[in-house]
């Protein structure tokens, strides 16, 4: 979900950059891993996922002599331009005319803070989150492997009970301790549209689907709540995103009248948890 | 009048690209990059065309890496000219931690000036563009 935070934040980076230098015609973040960070509207995917193909190898023989500080294409009708920021790498594509300083200022100061915000605000990652509720199960799962072995315990454990069976007060709920606090899972909200499309059910990547499956094993997750930063929010129906070109990028696919309701729209992100009944 | 001819001797003297198919001849080529490789900053060169190939680099180590990043500047300029229609390549600059490279395409030759970092390469793309 990290990334998705990223994704996030660095689109509005870039769509911003280009508000402010409309001769920035294509612009796009990728990790040094090659792993695409954010584009721009104008870019599509498979332009981003060729641009990165191509100048990989030059990156990474750039990095044996040394390291890649930035790397400049001037062709007679536009400009490309990679710099190495952080761990990260801007790529923008100017217009011939265009005021490189202006557009290099610009790029240079608003890529970089939104960055190192982004590094401050650190939100928890989405493996942290399920990392860290998977292991209460399997702590209770030794403390209930070594309760049986403390015979005394046991005994007190019998003599608690009887008491309550006859003072008439009810134990505490034996399956409540060992549910899991629901983990929440920030996203990216994106259109979906059509007529076989349920108003009332979002879809989330199958493989988060399959977590929150495992870490609830006696429990069908069938709705999921979701919370905008505004603080509204909703409960609806859940299931697995189909198109694969939204698959692991941390995208929520919300019907128009789920997106009213909330009062957002495509790109906002939302927090979203599973409801375990 | 004085100062309306000033303003065309110095826009004349801004590095402008090399226009790309300029008639050349390699002999010219190899003096003006010979003159240029004994500038302050400048490592070496590598000339490339159809038949033949001149490389002069202070250190012979590192011929292999210069060698393949030049190729490889020269490549992507090509994938990326087509991929966001930035038209033909006038130069590609390479601004690493510890060097700097300038490629470019002169006629059928393609060339790319390896100096030290700090190097100005305007300078550089002016000598080779007026000597």
């Amino acid at each position: 979900m990290e990334n998705g935070v990223y994704s996030f934040a660095l689109k509005n980076t870039l769509i911003e950059i280009q508000r402010i230098c409309p001769d920035v015609k294509n612009a796009f973040v990728f990790r040094e891993d090659g792993e695409i960070v954010a584009g721009d509207e104008n870019t599509t995917q498979e332009t981003v996922v060729r641009a990165i193909d191509a100048i990989d190898g030059m990156l990474e023989k750039g990095e044996a002599t040394g390291g890649v500080e930035n790397i400049v294409f001037e062709g007679n009708k536009g400009r490309l331009n990679v710099s190495h920021i952080n761990d990260f790498y801007l790529v923008t594509v100017t217009s011939k005319g265009a005021d490189t300083n202006y557009v290099n200022t610009v790029t240079h100061v608003l890529v970089p803070t939104v960055l190192k915000l982004l590094e401050k605000i650190n939100p928890a990652p989405l493996k942290t989150n399920l990392d860290n509720v998977q292991t209460e199960p399997e702590d209770l799962a030794i403390k209930h492997a070594v309760e049986p072995l403390e015979e005394l315990a046991e005994e007190v454990e019998t003599l608690e009970d009887e008491e309550l069976v006859e003072t008439g007060a009810k134990p505490e709920s034996e399956g409540e301790s060992i549910v899991p606090e629901a983990p929440v899972n920030q996203f990216i909200v994106e259109n979906i549209g059509g007529l076989l499309v349920s108003g009332d059910t979002v879809r989330i990547d199958n493989d988060i689907l399959l977590q929150w499956n495992e870490l609830y094993e006696d429990r069908k997750i069938e709705e999921a709540e979701i919370e905008t930063f505004g603080g509204k929010s909703t409960r609806c129906k859940l299931k697995a995103i189909k198109d694969s070109k939204y698959e692991g990028k941390g995208i929520i696919q919300m019907p128009e009248k789920i997106q009213n309701a909330l009062g957002i729209r495509k790109g906002e992100l939302v927090r979203v948890k599973p409801v375990i009944e | 009048m004085v100062k309306k001819k000033k303003t065309l001797q110095e826009t004349s003297a801004i590095a402008g690209p090399i226009v790309v198919g300029e008639t050349i001849s390699g002999d010219d080529l190899r003096a003006r990059l010979e003159e240029i490789k004994s500038c302050q900053g400048v490592i070496g060169y590598i000339l490339r065309n159809a038949n033949t190939a001149s490389i002069d680099l202070d250190d012979p180590a590192k011929i292999i890496d210069y060698a393949v990043l030049s190729s490889l500047a020269f490549d992507v300029s090509r994938d990326f000219s087509q991929l966001f229609d930035l038209g033909e390549l006038e130069n590609a600059i390479f601004c690493g931690k510890n060097i700097k490279m300038l490629s470019i395409t002169i006629g059928q030759n393609r060339i790319s000036i390896f100096t030290e970092k700090d190097t100005d390469l305007e300078k550089i793309l002016m000598k080779l563009h007026t000597s």
